[in-house]
């Protein structure tokens, strides 16, 4: 195969572009990965060579030592609450919103989706006072509460498309069929909205695991400490000893990377289902 | 009657969202603006005190005027060198050269990992002892080099630039999908007139995505007007206060019960959020159709 010499340029500066993208991504995890197999010796003295051997000592001790799993309890319990909570009741609001009339509809879905435009830090003050208010200063509630608010707008805007794309007559056989208003939701139309809410569903999880503003103002305690605020805690334990640090690094950030590389492939599938469809 | 049961439902199903959209978005964003003339320290009544917070937020001392500099000079960045890296990546995918989906599934990792935890990672990349940057900077034979990124000036501000400077893939994402959205025909026809392919990315790909890189620079700059994890767990705006930011204002007057003082930071932080909104609706033309 020849290659035409005037591409030449276009591949150079096109690979010289993707080569450099993927190294400013995953270099400093890698870094970070080879460095929680190192001693505090070689991470001085050889930041260049590889681990000398691979062990898990340092993974251990911050998991035992630690509290790491506490932090972890916390934090996968806070954000799988919030995700669910977020989810049942936008799903529901999404639903109206896809397929339903009535005054004032298209005003309150515009309210509800402007809310993206202003930081989310600028509403801690009062937030803070609410919970406060609320006698729900430092527990797990607040931030699961906190959290289910954020995805307002994002959800609202995925999940009603999903329920708009869901064809009317089957809402009118049901009815006919005899199906009242919650079978209808439930039965019929929750189903085939899967693939918007699942991707709502991950996008505010990942959002509420690795939420760090407001689980810094809202909690103080250890027991209700999730892992964004944790990690500077470990960073001040593990001054004088990196390879934990490194490892507890690592330890925080794999379960995002994990689920993003699953959902990674369902997008892809999905993509390819549809286009079987199509 | 069922007509009446069907406005029922209605209300019972939007009744959570509306809760949540009152007590979380609404109430807060009053709270916010009205509060900001107002002293108030969470204990007693808040007392309106006409433009005191503003006037304290501004002339106190230096660091507003630092605070916003900083802003105005991370916004400018990301709006042309972010946005501009995160365009060309999209550019170069669109060519599909092979390796292009691993890329673009690598590109998003930094941003699936918690902003506190990437902030740290990049504390101890810069770190001058174990960090492996100004390792590799003494083995390239500047032996010397001894910089204490997140405590010197300026090298703090480069450093915490550095933490989101080339990581713009939702950017990418959005040229992307509009790339691919540009029809075939318009290619076919720009080949048929002999146009060549970096005309073909100047006269025509580039002006129909203008739109996406419009919500490219918002979303970006939106992100350093609110910015708070690569400042507060690296430099926490040092030295002194040179690496300052409206969050860290903010943040700092609620946990030193100074609520009217915090609001007013965060009234600032919402009006140039608008700010960058209608200018960049304007520059972009975004209300205007594509095709």
């Amino acid at each position: 195969m020849i290659i035409n010499i005037r591409k030449w340029p276009e591949l150079i500066v096109s690979y010289s572009v993707m080569t450099f993208t993927v190294l400013v991504s995953i270099f400093p995890i890698l870094w970070i990965l080879l460095s929680s197999f190192k001693s505090n010796k070689e991470i001085l003295n050889d930041p260049f060579s590889l681990p000398k051997k691979i062990d898990f000592q340092a993974y251990m001790d911050v998991f035992t030592q630690y509290n790491f799993l506490g932090y972890f309890m916390n934090s996968m319990f806070i954000a799988i609450a919030s995700t669910l909570i977020a989810l049942f009741i936008y799903t529901m609001a999404g639903y109206i919103f896809g397929k339903f009339n009535f005054r004032g509809k298209s005003f309150l879905f515009i309210l509800c989706t402007i809310t993206l435009l202003i930081p989310g830090y600028a509403r801690a003050q009062p937030i803070f006072t609410i919970i406060m208010n609320l006698d729900l200063y430092d527990t797990k509630a607040a931030l699961i509460l906190v959290y289910a608010s954020f995805g307002m707008a994002l959800a609202l805007f995925i999940l009603r498309l999903s329920f708009i794309a869901i064809p009317k007559d089957l809402d009118e056989s049901a009815l006919i069929d005899g199906a009242g208003f919650w079978r209808i939701f439930w039965n019929v139309n929750m189903p085939l909205a899967k693939s918007g809410i699942s991707t709502a569903g991950i996008l505010m999880f990942l959002n509420n695991w690795n939420e760090y503003f407001y689980a810094l103002i809202l909690t103080t305690s250890e027991k209700n400490r999730t892992l964004p605020v944790a990690l500077e805690f470990f960073n001040e334990a593990f001054s004088y000893n990196y390879t934990r640090m490194f490892a507890a690094l690592m330890m925080v950030i794999l379960p995002g990377i994990m689920i993003y590389v699953l959902v990674q492939e369902q997008v892809q599938q999905s993509v390819a289902s549809s286009g079987v469809k199509g | 009657m069922k007509i009446k049961w069907l406005n029922v439902w209605i209300a019972a199903f939007l009744a959570p969202t509306v809760l949540v959209l009152a007590l979380f978005y609404i109430v807060p964003i009053g709270t916010v603006l009205v509060t900001g003339f107002m002293e108030w320290d969470g204990l007693r009544a808040p007392e309106f005190n006409g433009v005191n917070n503003y006037i304290h937020l501004i002339t106190y001392d230096n660091t507003f005027f630092i605070a916003l500099r900083n802003i105005l000079l991370w916004s400018l960045i990301a709006a042309t060198l972010h946005v501009g890296f995160g365009t060309l990546v999209a550019f170069v995918l669109y060519k599909k050269h092979i390796g292009w989906r691993f890329v673009r599934g690598v590109f998003m990792v930094p941003m699936v990992i918690s902003a506190a935890a990437w902030a740290i990672i990049y504390k101890l990349f810069f770190n001058d002892e174990i960090g492996i940057l100004n390792h590799m900077i003494r083995s390239i034979g500047f032996s010397d080099f001894h910089v204490n990124w997140f405590f010197d000036s300026p090298a703090s501000f480069f450093a915490i630039t550095l933490t989101w400077l080339f990581y713009a893939v939702y950017v990418t994402l959005i040229v992307y999908n509009d790339l691919m959205a540009i029809p075939k025909e318009v290619h076919e026809a720009a080949l048929l007139d002999g146009a060549s392919e970096w005309g073909m990315i100047r006269h025509i790909n580039l002006p129909l995505v203008k739109k996406a890189i419009g919500t490219g620079i918002i979303l970006s700059v939106t992100a350093r007007i609110a910015g708070f994890e690569e400042v507060a767990l690296t430099s926490r705006g040092g030295p002194g206060n040179d690496t300052y930011n409206i969050t860290l204002m903010l943040y700092d007057g609620i946990v030193n019960y100074n609520y009217g003082y915090a609001n007013a930071a965060a009234t600032i932080m919402i009006l140039l959020g608008i700010l960058v909104l209608l200018l960049i609706n304007r520059v972009f033309k975004m209300n205007e159709s594509t095709y």
